[in-house]
C-alpha cells in the first residue's frame, strides 16, 4: 500500500518566488483498489506521483510504499513500483522489445522469467506487431503501450499512472483504462492521476480532488456526492475549485 | 553499487549512440575525412606561398663597377640565390629606371618607401643611398693603398671602423611585419644582399691581398644528434600527438554526454530511468563509461588518422620528419584512459545541467577555455616535466607523455606516481560532481527561465533565506576576485613605483576593507534575513578560542615547511620575494605590521570566506566541498601563486573550525595567530635566534637567517594539530538542512526513519 502523510513540496521559482506545489496532502492507497487524483493542470498531481516514485524528494512529510520510505529507502521503493508518466519516456533509437527487455533486466529478472513475462505482456497488449519498431517510428498509442509494458514487466505490486491517457485517441485510451481495471483485479495497488472526470467515474474506487497543492475533498465517489449533495462529478469538481479560489487566503 | 545495472546501462547507451548518425559522424567519419582534407589544403597553401612571386622596388643598387651586378634585368642576378630558378620569386622594379618616380620620392625617400609598402604597391623597398657605389669604391681604393699583408691589420667592416677610415652608408630595407608577404620578401631580399655583400667582401680581401679565409678563418661541420638518433622526430610527434589526444578526448566526450543527459531530458526518458531500480550512481557510471568509450575511440581514430596523414605530409616537406617512436601508441593508450575518464565525468556533470541539447552545446566553449591553457602550457618553450608541473592536472599528463614519447624514461619515472595521483584525484572529483548533479532535483528538473535581470533581483531580495544560497556564495567569491583583479590592474603601475611601507599598507588595508569585506557585508545585508547566522557571529563553544590559537601555534612548523616546499616546487620570482621582504623590513614598528598582516585580514577575510561564502556553500549538502571551494576563493585572493597554495591549505583548516564550532570567532583567532607567527618569525627571529638559538632537534638557522624547522618539529606539530582537530571534531556540529538530508541518505536508516522531515530552503 501507499501511505502519504502531510506531503509538502516547495519549488524556488524566479517569477513567483517560493512555489508551494504540495501543501501537506495525506492519503492512503490499498491493494486491489484504484486511488484517483483528480485535479486541473498545475494542481500538484505529477509532483505527488514523482515523489511516490522517488524521482523527487519531499520538502516535508513522508511517503511510504509497502512500508519503505521514499527518502531513506528509495531503491526498495522503486523495486515495488511501476511508474508511467504522461510523457511516455520512450527511447527513439530502441525497439519496443529492446526497451521492455532493458527495464526488465534493470529490475533483475532472470532471462527465463523475463522472456515469459515479455511474451505475456506483448500478447496481452497486442504489441507483437511493433516488437521491432524503433521508438522514433511509433505512434502515440504505440508508445503508450510500450510504456505500460515497461511499467509492468517486473510485475510490481504498486502502479502509478500519471495522466496516462493524455494525447491518446478514444480507442487507445479505452484499451488503457481496461488494462488498468484488469490490473486492479490482479490485486495491484494503483494510483491514477487525471483531469478527466469520466475516467475517475469509470475507474477509481476512491478519489482525491486536488487543487493548488491541497486535497479539497477525498472519499469514494458516492461519499463525495452525498457529502456535497451533488450527483454530477463535474459540477462537484467546479464547485469545490470555485469555492477554494474564492477564499481570500487562496487569492 | 550493482555493477550488472551499470553494465546494462552502458550496453544500452553504447548501442543507442551507435545508432545515432551524428555520433558516428563525430567519432568515425570526421577523423577519417578531416586530416586528409587538412593535409591537402596545407599543400595548396604551401604551394601558394612558395611559388608566389613578390615585388621589390630597388632604388640605386649600384656596387663597384668591377663587382658582379646585384640586379640583372628585371630581377636580382641568379648567382645571389641558392638555386637559379628562385630568382623569379622576386620581381624587381628599378627605381632609377623610373626617373619620375625617383624624382618624386627623392625629397623624402623614407616616407615614400613606407607609403609604397603600406599601400601594397611593393612588398619591400631597398634603397641604396645615391653615393653608395662611389663610397664603396673609395673604400676599396683605400684598401688597395694599404701595405702588403705583413703590414698593419686591415680595417674592420661596418661599425667600429677606425678613425679616418672611409665610411660606407648601408642600404635601407623597408618592409611590413604586419603583412606575411612582406615578411617573406624581406627574408628573400636579406639573403640576396647577404650573398652580394659576401662577394664584395671577398673582392675587398683580394684587393687587400689577403686570402678569403681571413674573413672566415674556419668552417664548422654540423652533426644534429636529434636527427641521427630519431629524437627530432620524437620531439615533433611528442608535441603534436598529446595535444591532439587531449583535445579529441574532450571533444569525443562532449557530444555523447550532451545526448546522454540533455538529450534524455528532452525525450522525457530521464524520468523513466530515474524511477527504475538503478541507483543514481549506477546511472552515472553507466553513462560515464559510455562517454569514456566514445571519448577514447574518437581520440584514437583522430590520432590514427593524423598519424597517417601527418607522416605523408611530412615526408614531402623539406624537413623530412620520420614516424613517431615505436612505443608511442602504448603511451598514448595509457594516457587516454585517465583523460577520457576525467573529461567524460566533467562533460557528464555539465551536460546534466543543460535542459536541452542546444543549451548543452553552449557549455563546450567554457570547458575548452578552461582546458586549453592546461594543454598549451606544456607546449610553451622551456616547460619541462618537473615536480611542480607534474602536479598540474592535464598539463602533467601531457608533459609525462612527452617525456615517455621522447624516450626519457629515467626522467619520467619519478613523476609517474605524482601524475597518476593528481589525475586520479581529479577523476574522482569529477565523477563525484557528476553523481551529485544526478542527485540534484534543481539540476535534473530545471525549468526554462526567462532572462530578466529585474525579476532576478526581485527574486533575490524577495525570496532571500536566513543564509545565502550556494549560487550567491559563489557569486560573492567571484565578485571579490573580479574587483581585486580590476583594482590591481588599475593600481598596478603605482604599486611598482611605490616601495614605501605606508603606501603598501594603505593598499593592503583598502583591499581588505573594500574588496573583500564590503562585498560580503553588502550581500549579507541585501540577500539574507539573518546576518548573524550567515556570518556565524555566534558565541563559540567553551574552549574553542584558545584551542584555535593553540592549533595555529601547533601547525606553525608544518605550515612553514609546507610553504618552503611550495616555493621549491614553484620558485618565487626575485622581484616578488624582494617586495615581500621589504614589506616586513620597512615596517616602522611590529604592531603596525601585525595590524596590517594579521588583524585586518583575520577579520575581513573571515567575514567573507568563512562567513558569507562558506555559509552559502553549505546548502549544497557537502560540507567538505563547501570548505574546499571557500578555501579556493580564499587562496586565490592572495594573488601570488605560492601564497595562494599555502592559503588554500590553511583555509581548509579554518573552514573545518567554522563548521565544527559554528562560530567565526575561532576562525579569526586561528587566522590572526597564524599570520602573527609568520610576521614575528620574519621580523624578530633572526635577532632572537642569535641571542637564544632554538634546540637543534627543533629548528636550525636557515639560509635567510631565519629558523628552519626540522622534520621532528614538523612531526610533533602535526601530532599536536591532530589532537586539537580531534577535539574540534568532538564538538556538536549543526548541519545545514541539506547536509542533514545527505547524512540521512548515506546512513540509509531503516523504515523508522521516515519521520525525518527536511526543512525547505526557500
Amino acid at each position: 500500500m501507499i501511505h502519504v502523510q502531510n506531503l509538502t513540496k516547495h519549488y524556488a521559482d524566479l517569477e513567483r518566488g517560493k512555489l508551494v506545489a504540495l501543501d501537506g496532502i495525506s492519503f492512503d492507497a490499498y491493494p486491489g483498489r484504484i486511488y484517483g487524483l483528480l485535479g486541473p493542470n498545475g494542481a500538484g498531481k505529477t509532483t505527488a506521483l514523482r515523489i511516490i516514485s522517488t524521482v523527487l524528494r519531499p520538502t516535508a512529510g513522508s511517503v511510504s510504499v509497502n512500508g519503505c520510505d521514499v527518502v531513506t529507502q528509495p531503491s526498495q521503493v522503486r523495486r515495488q513500483l511501476g511508474f508511467m508518466s504522461a510523457n511516455t519516456g520512450i527511447y527513439d533509437r530502441m525497439s519496443a522489445w529492446e526497451m521492455v527487455e532493458y527495464f526488465g533486466r534493470l529490475h533483475g529478472l532472470t532471462d527465463e522469467r523475463l522472456r515469459a513475462r515479455m511474451e505475456t505482456l506483448f500478447d496481452r497488449l497486442q504489441m507483437n506487431e511493433i516488437r521491432d519498431l524503433l521508438g522514433s517510428k511509433m505512434s502515440t498509442g504505440m508508445k503508450q503501450k510500450v510504456s505500460i509494458a515497461r511499467a509492468l514487466v517486473h510485475d510490481p505490486p504498486v502502479l502509478v499512472f500519471d495522466e496516462a491517457t493524455v494525447g491518446l485517441d478514444v480507442l487507445v485510451a479505452r484499451a488503457l483504462l481496461k488494462t488498468v481495471a484488469e490490473l486492479r483485479e490482479q490485486g495491484k495497488c494503483i494510483v491514477f492521476s487525471t483531469h478527466i472526470m469520466r475516467e475517475v467515474e469509470k475507474l477509481c474506487d476512491r478519489v482525491a480532488i486536488v487543487h493548488r497543492g491541497r486535497i479539497l475533498a477525498e472519499g469514494t465517489l458516492d461519499e463525495l456526492r452525498d457529502r456535497h449533495d451533488q450527483r454530477d462529478l463535474e459540477e462537484l469538481f467546479f464547485r469545490l475549485i470555485s469555492e477554494h479560489d474564492a477564499r481570500p487566503t487562496a487569492a | 553499487m550493482n555493477w550488472s545495472n551499470v553494465k546494462l546501462i552502458l550496453h544500452r547507451e553504447v548501442r543507442d549512440q551507435l545508432r545515432d548518425r551524428r555520433t558516428l559522424f563525430m567519432i568515425a567519419v570526421l577523423p577519417l575525412l578531416l586530416y586528409p582534407l587538412l593535409g591537402m589544403s596545407m599543400f595548396q597553401v604551401l604551394q601558394f606561398v612558395r611559388e608566389h612571386p613578390t615585388r621589390v622596388l630597388v632604388i640605386g643598387a649600384g656596387g663597384p663597377a668591377e663587382s658582379p651586378a646585384l640586379v640583372d634585368g628585371g630581377r636580382f642576378a641568379e648567382r645571389w640565390f641558392s638555386a637559379a630558378e628562385k630568382s623569379r620569386l622576386l620581381e624587381v622594379t628599378r627605381g632609377d629606371d623610373d626617373l619620375e618616380r625617383v624624382a618624386r620620392i627623392k625629397g623624402d625617400v623614407g616616407r615614400a618607401a613606407r607609403q609604397a609598402v603600406e599601400g601594397g604597391e611593393f612588398e619591400a623597398v631597398v634603397y641604396f643611398p645615391p653615393d653608395f657605389a662611389r663610397r664603396l669604391a673609395a673604400f676599396r681604393a683605400k684598401l688597395a693603398e694599404r701595405p702588403a699583408p705583413d703590414g698593419p691589420p686591415p680595417p674592420a667592416a661596418g661599425k667600429g671602423r677606425g678613425k679616418g677610415e672611409p665610411d660606407v652608408p648601408g642600404p635601407e630595407i623597408f618592409y611590413n611585419t604586419a603583412k606575411e608577404k612582406s615578411q617573406i620578401t624581406f627574408l628573400r631580399v636579406s639573403r640576396v644582399l647577404d650573398r652580394w655583400r659576401d662577394q664584395i667582401g671577398r673582392e675587398n680581401l683580394a684587393t687587400s691581398r689577403l686570402p678569403e679565409s681571413t674573413a672566415r678563418p674556419f668552417q664548422w661541420e654540423e652533426h644534429d644528434v636529434a636527427k641521427e638518433g630519431g629524437h627530432r622526430d620524437a620531439a615533433v610527434w611528442s608535441k603534436l600527438l598529446p595535444f591532439l589526444l587531449v583535445i579529441w578526448a574532450l571533444t569525443g566526450a562532449f557530444y555523447p554526454a550532451i545526448d546522454l543527459c540533455a538529450g534524455e531530458k528532452e525525450r522525457g526518458t530521464l524520468e523513466t530511468l530515474l524511477s527504475s531500480p538503478a541507483e543514481r550512481s549506477e546511472i552515472v557510471w553507466g553513462k560515464l563509461l559510455t562517454v569514456m568509450a566514445f571519448s577514447a575511440v574518437t581520440a584514437l581514430l583522430n590520432l590514427l588518422s593524423i598519424r597517417i596523414t601527418g607522416q605523408f605530409v611530412m615526408s614531402v616537406l623539406p624537413s623530412q620528419i620520420g614516424p613517431p617512436p615505436p612505443l608511442t601508441p602504448l603511451w598514448l593508450a595509457l594516457a587516454l584512459l585517465p583523460m577520457s575518464a576525467l573529461f567524460g565525468a566533467l562533460c557528464l556533470a555539465l551536460a546534466a545541467f543543460a535542459k536541452s541539447s542546444k543549451e548543452g552545446q553552449y557549455y563546450l566553449m567554457p570547458l575548452m577555455m578552461v582546458t586549453m591553457p592546461l594543454v598549451i602550457l606544456p607546449m610553451a618553450p622551456g616547460v619541462e616535466l618537473t615536480l611542480g608541473n607534474s602536479l598540474i592536472p592535464v598539463a602533467g599528463v601531457v608533459l609525462l607523455l612527452r617525456a615517455l614519447m621522447e624516450g626519457n624514461y629515467l626522467q619520467a619515472l619519478p613523476f609517474v606516481p605524482l601524475v597518476v595521483a593528481v589525475t586520479l584525484v581529479c577523476c574522482l572529483w569529477a565523477i563525484r560532481w557528476a553523481v551529485d548533479q544526478f542527485n540534484s532535483e534543481s539540476v535534473l528538473f530545471r525549468e526554462s527561465e526567462r532572462l530578466d535581470v529585474g525579476r532576478w533581483f526581485t527574486h533575490l531580495l524577495r525570496d532571500r533565506g536566513d543564509t545565502p544560497s550556494p549560487a550567491e556564495a559563489v557569486l560573492c567569491g567571484v565578485l571579490i576576485l573580479l574587483v581585486q583583479f580590476f583594482m590591481n590592474y588599475a593600481l598596478g603601475s603605482t604599486q611598482l613605483e611605490s616601495t614605501g611601507f605606508r603606501r603598501l599598507a594603505v593598499l593592503a588595508i583598502v583591499t581588505q576593507l573594500v574588496v573583500i569585506a564590503t562585498p560580503a557585508l553588502l550581500m549579507t545585508t541585501m540577500l539574507t534575513r539573518s546576518p548573524r547566522r550567515t556570518l556565524l557571529l555566534t558565541r563559540p563553544p567553551w574552549g574553542a578560542l584558545p584551542a584555535a590559537a593553540a592549533l595555529a601555534l601547533a601547525l606553525h612548523p608544518a605550515a612553514v615547511r609546507f610553504g618552503e616546499l611550495v616555493r621549491k616546487l614553484y620558485p618565487i620570482s626575485e622581484e616578488v620575494e624582494k617586495a615581500l621582504a621589504a614589506l616586513f623590513s620597512d615596517a616602522p614598528s611590529l604592531w603596525q605590521l601585525l595590524l596590517l598582516v594579521a588583524v585586518v585580514p583575520a577579520i575581513c577575510e573571515e567575514l567573507a570566506f568563512r562567513g558569507f561564502v562558506l555559509s552559502g556553500l553549505r546548502h549544497t549538502g557537502h560540507r567538505w566541498w563547501a570548505i574546499v571551494i571557500s578555501s579556493f576563493f580564499f587562496g586565490v585572493t592572495h594573488g601570488i601563486l605560492q601564497q595562494s597554495i599555502v592559503a588554500c591549505v590553511i583555509g581548509l583548516v579554518i573552514g573545518y573550525l567554522a563548521v565544527q564550532s559554528g562560530s567565526l570567532f575561532p576562525c579569526m583567532v586561528f587566522h590572526l595567530t597564524h599570520n602573527a607567527l609568520t610576521v614575528v618569525g620574519a621580523r624578530l627571529c633572526p635577532e632572537a635566534l642569535g641571542r637564544n638559538p632554538l634546540p637543534d632537534w627543533l629548528a636550525t638557522t636557515g639560509d635567510d637567517g631565519g629558523y628552519a624547522f626540522t622534520l621532528t618539529a614538523v612531526a610533533l606539530s602535526l601530532f599536536a594539530a591532530g589532537v586539537l582537530l580531534a577535539w574540534f571534531r568532538s564538538l556538536p556540529c549543526a548541519p545545514s538542512p541539506e547536509e542533514a538530508l545527505r547524512d540521512a541518505l548515506e546512513h540509509q536508516a531503516g523504515p523508522g526513519a521516515s519521520g525525518f522531515q527536511p526543512v525547505a530552503k526557500p
